[in-house]
């Protein structure tokens, strides 16, 4: 009987770790791809894949996606600038407020936000941005990538302070705090996860390609140094290239695609290490 | 320490953006047109606008291929695009709704190419009855005698067609269908014609689904025994086996710059004396058109512009028509096909109705 | 609760206030989103009735809206049956993951591991989709094509594969994209279960086994609001889907085919619906299928989610 129970225990403990593994798995085989026809891409376009358009179709040159890039710097710059503070002060007050109905209803709404496929956001935020403003801008791009970030980034954060045990928070009430001040000494414990939730707002806005597609304008042929007209952006510079029949548009496309995934692991990688830095 | 790193971060950042404000402000009398529309038209459109703006460095113009309908809409309704690519040229209620205030160039010529994968064939006839039957469901297999009698001396394999069809909205697939329709004595139904349309092979199980030019070419790639259609631009980019498709005129042809060419020629009768005239009647003349030397499943694609602009935009438009008339031939990309020189005539007529208004 | 003086507990009615205008933006958004959705959406129901919802053909007419024909529903039951393939696919890797991570790996690991779910999470979908496209794809075709010459009399395995786009492919997708959301609910409500309980159940002299097995059952409320919110994300997700799915418009019931799902649909026919009549209304009545579908199961979700929190 015992034997049977620590045989059923090493079993799971086996299945479970196989699937554990398994399930990140698919991640590591994504960064191996996207390296492998990436890097040999940017090899060959050489500086200029950061500092020039693409060249034409079907030419010898790759050129480069120098206009994504600034793009989709605008594009991170404006909509973290709207998104992460609105988004945070939604998840602390869904984190504080959490017994009030209101909250709750706050609560499906903000997760329903993730329900509207996001070319409708892209086509809402054409309605009420682009039309009256007369063209694609890169502005309203980040707009339409605030509203996608949102519900990421409020539920990372309400859940990042849920998972600071009750104790903490029952301690500085008891001292007399304010809630808003004990909610964010609670932030402060649980700035790990917060600022991962901020991350993966960052990475929305870089990596998001469906909002973008009624809104930003795929300006690809020259720089844009004003957020207020078209551009371009690296999601958008891939979802457009990858399916061409032309080898250096293609090529650009996975170049860009791995300067994406690279950005992404390295905002993950910067996270651990501040975050190591300052425990206290 | 945690504050400082943030803090130091985002004033990095910061300042980074406002450099790039300041260094790279906008040069002074610098124009801007932005496009949008047909994603067919727009890696030529591309290589047009990269050879026309380094040679007029004050004029920057943007494309964003977003689809026919939708470039329509954005030019036309709401106004946010300065002009729109287009594979269907305006409908006839739309034309009587903008005359006079649009001008629609047919500046591009495409084709839809069939395409096969079936081994150790290769060279294939079809016609569009033959055709029709495979995407209706009826013709099962390769060697069926209605595709053999086409075909004397070719071994055709007892293998079971897969036809590839495009799943998403495309005007490839509408001008394939009317060619179905016009060239089949009959046998594709009317009601069948159209940009996304009910594949009755499907029902078979036969029929495959793919999205994008890209996605067909792949298809057939990847699938022996199968058929299908794409832009003449992916055909060659993939290197598919193309088929030889019975015209009008009885011959068998591969789309060619020539025979595309022909086929536009012999749609001239349908067209209109000038860009600011009705274009909707021009798919139906070219398609299947009479005429020998005429690859028959051909198109047009059109640019749509407005008749006036502000003076600096006006004069800009008219620079790249122009451009496009006189200089596009040198920087044809491959699997495009520039419009002959009887259409081009009626082109540059559009140069003196853009007007600054 | 503390208890509070009352200049205090105004301070803290003036916070909840202060904190309601950013609050309720996901509510405006929503309700502006149903708002355009309805307007748009209705004059397609209004002129081809409930058929639109339960038609599977899709016939457009680009001049007489009377000939066209449109139905959402194999679209609709696309998204159904990928976000389904997709959530019983994830749930017992984020699950296992959960234990995994909480149980199983050192704690150095623990944060490793952890921070991998979390670049999940952050990758763009974008390049899901173009390793769906490139990998995913041509490694299932040859499977779906064995699996069709043996099972093929099984009506889900009878269809001709091509390419490896299919329905299931979208869904394996969909299940490696929603594994980090599920995981984050699950691992939540875990690592909010008092540590008195597992010292109670190790002290029984419980195998580890037998405690997860408890210690999740403890949690079976926010295990199926991971569930039910994982599915949202997939119902919804857009790009990457429509990379891989096949986008053919046929009724979901052969997994290794070809199909199309909601915002596949949206996404597909967007450009060029301006040219039908009436197109781009049954495409903004689809959104809002979906809107109500997700605005569903998120209530679901959270009713569960604080079932939960008022058990442990």
């Amino acid at each position: 009987m015992y034997k049977r129970r620590i045989m059923k225990d090493r079993l799971f403990t086996l299945a479970v770790s196989v699937l554990g593994l398994l399930a990140l798995a698919p991640l590591f085989h994504i960064i191996y791809t996207v390296t492998v026809r990436g890097v040999p891409a940017i090899l060959e376009a050489g500086p200029s894949f950061f500092t020039e358009p693409p060249a034409p179709p079907g030419s010898e040159r790759l050129g480069g996606i120098a206009p994504a890039l600034l793009g989709s710097f605008w594009l991170a710059l404006i909509s973290t600038m709207l998104g992460i503070p609105l988004a945070f002060l939604v998840g602390l007050f869904l984190y504080e407020f959490k017994e009030s109905r209101l909250a709750r209803l706050v609560r499906v709404f903000t997760m329903s936000l993730l329900e509207i496929p996001t070319i409708l956001v892209g086509m809402l935020v054409y309605t009420i941005v682009v039309i009256p403003l007369g063209g694609f801008s890169v502005a309203a791009g980040a707009i339409a990538l605030a509203i996608v970030m949102l519900p990421y980034v409020a539920t990372y954060v309400e859940r990042a302070l849920d998972s600071v045990p009750a104790t903490y928070r029952e301690a500085a009430l008891g001292l007399g705090l304010s809630r808003a001040r004990t909610s964010l000494i609670i932030a402060g414990i649980a700035r790990r996860g917060v600022l991962a939730g901020f991350l993966i707002g960052f990475a929305k806005a870089i990596g998001e390609t469906a909002p973008l597609l009624f809104t930003v304008g795929s300006a690809r042929n020259s720089l844009n140094p004003s957020p207020f007209e078209p551009g371009d952006a690296v999601p958008l510079l891939v979802f457009q290239f990858i399916a061409t029949p032309y080898e250096n548009w293609i090529k650009l496309a996975w170049g860009a695609a791995f300067v994406l995934t690279v950005t992404v692991l390295t905002v993950f990688i910067a996270l651990r290490v501040v975050v190591r830095e300052v425990r206290l | 320490m945690r504050i400082v790193i943030i803090g130091i971060t985002l004033i990095a950042v910061l300042a980074i953006a406002v450099f790039i404000l300041l260094t790279a402000g906008g040069g002074e009398g610098e124009v801007r047109l932005v496009g949008s529309g047909s994603t067919f038209i727009y890696p030529q459109l591309q290589a047009w606008i990269q050879a026309f703006t380094q040679a007029n460095s004050n004029i920057l113009i943007e494309y964003t291929p977003t689809g026919s309908g939708a470039g329509q809409a954005q030019m036309l309704v709401d106004k946010t695009v300065d002009f729109a690519g287009s594979d269907p040229p305006l409908t006839r209620d739309q034309y009587e709704k903008y005359k006079g205030q649009v001008v629609q160039i047919p500046v591009i010529l495409g084709a839809v190419a069939v395409v096969y994968n079936i081994p150790g064939v290769n060279e294939l006839r079809l016609n569009g009855e033959v055709l029709a039957l495979i995407y209706l469901g009826e013709i099962e297999y390769w060697d069926d005698p209605r595709i053999t009698e086409l075909n004397p001396g070719v071994n055709l394999p007892h293998e079971r067609i897969v036809a590839i069809h495009r799943s998403d909205s495309s005007g490839t697939t509408h001008v394939f269908t009317l060619f179905l329709s016009k060239a089949s004595n009959g046998a594709w139904p009317q009601d069948l014609v159209g940009k996304s349309i009910e594949w009755r092979v499907d029902a078979t199980g036969r029929g495959v689904g793919a999205k994008g030019n890209q996605g067909v070419a792949q298809a057939v790639q990847a699938t022996e025994f199968s058929l299908g259609y794409v832009e003449y631009s992916y055909a060659l980019g993939a290197g598919l086996k193309m088929a030889y498709i019975e015209n009008a005129a009885g011959e068998f042809l591969q789309p060619t710059p020539e025979s595309i060419q022909a086929a536009a020629r012999a749609a001239l009768p349908a067209m209109p004396d000038s860009p600011a005239g009705d274009w909707s009647g021009v798919l139906d003349a070219v398609v299947y058109a009479e005429g020998e030397g005429v690859y028959p499943i051909t198109s047009f694609s059109f640019l749509i512009f407005w008749t006036e602009y502000p003076q600096d935009k006006a004069e800009a438009v008219k620079k790249f028509v122009n451009f496009i008339l006189n200089e596009g031939d040198n920087y044809i990309v491959e699997g495009y096909v520039v419009v002959p020189d009887e259409v081009k005539e009626i082109n540059r007529k559009a140069v003196e109705l853009i007007r600054t208004g | 609760m503390a208890q509070k003086r009352p200049a205090e507990a105004r301070s803290d009615k003036l916070f909840y206030y202060a904190l309601i205008p950013f609050a309720s933006t996901a509510f405006l958004i929503i309700l502006l989103t149903l708002f355009v959705l309805t307007a748009k959406g209705l004059p397609a129901l209004e002129f081809y009735g409930l058929k639109v919802l339960t038609s599977t053909r899709w016939l457009p007419n680009e001049f007489d809206p009377e000939k066209a024909v449109y139905g959402l529903l194999p679209a609709i039951a696309g998204t159904l049956v990928t976000a389904i393939i997709a959530v019983v696919i994830a749930l017992p890797l984020s699950l296992s993951l959960t234990v995994l991570v909480e149980e199983l790996a050192p704690s150095r690991v623990r944060d490793i591991l952890s921070s991998l779910v979390d670049v999940m999470a952050g990758m763009p979908t974008i390049v899901y989709g173009v390793w769906g496209i490139g990998f995913l794809a041509p490694i299932l075709a040859p499977i779906y094509s064995g699996l069709q010459s043996t099972l093929g009399s099984l009506p889900l395995f009878s269809c001709e594969p091509t390419g490896g786009f299919s329905i299931l492919t979208a869904g394996l997708l969909l299940a490696i994209m929603i594994i980090p959301f599920i995981f984050a609910v699950v691992k939540e409500a875990y690592r909010a279960i008092p540590a008195t309980y597992r010292e109670a159940a190790l002290s029984l002299g419980m195998t580890r086994y037998e405690y997860t097995r408890l210690l999740m059952g403890m949690i079976k409320p926010a295990i199926i609001a991971g569930v039910l919110l994982g599915f949202g994300r997939a119902a919804s997700e857009t790009v990457a889907v429509a990379l891989v799915v096949g986008n053919a418009f046929n009724l979901p019931l052969c997994i290794i085919g070809p199909g199309i799902t909601v915002s596949s649909l949206i996404a597909n026919q967007f450009g060029e619906a301006n040219l039908y009549p009436l197109m781009q209304n049954v495409l903004y009545l689809g959104g809002l299928v979906l809107l109500v579908l997700g605005l569903a199961s998120n209530f679901l979700g959270i009713l569960m989610l604080t079932r939960v929190r008022v058990r442990v």
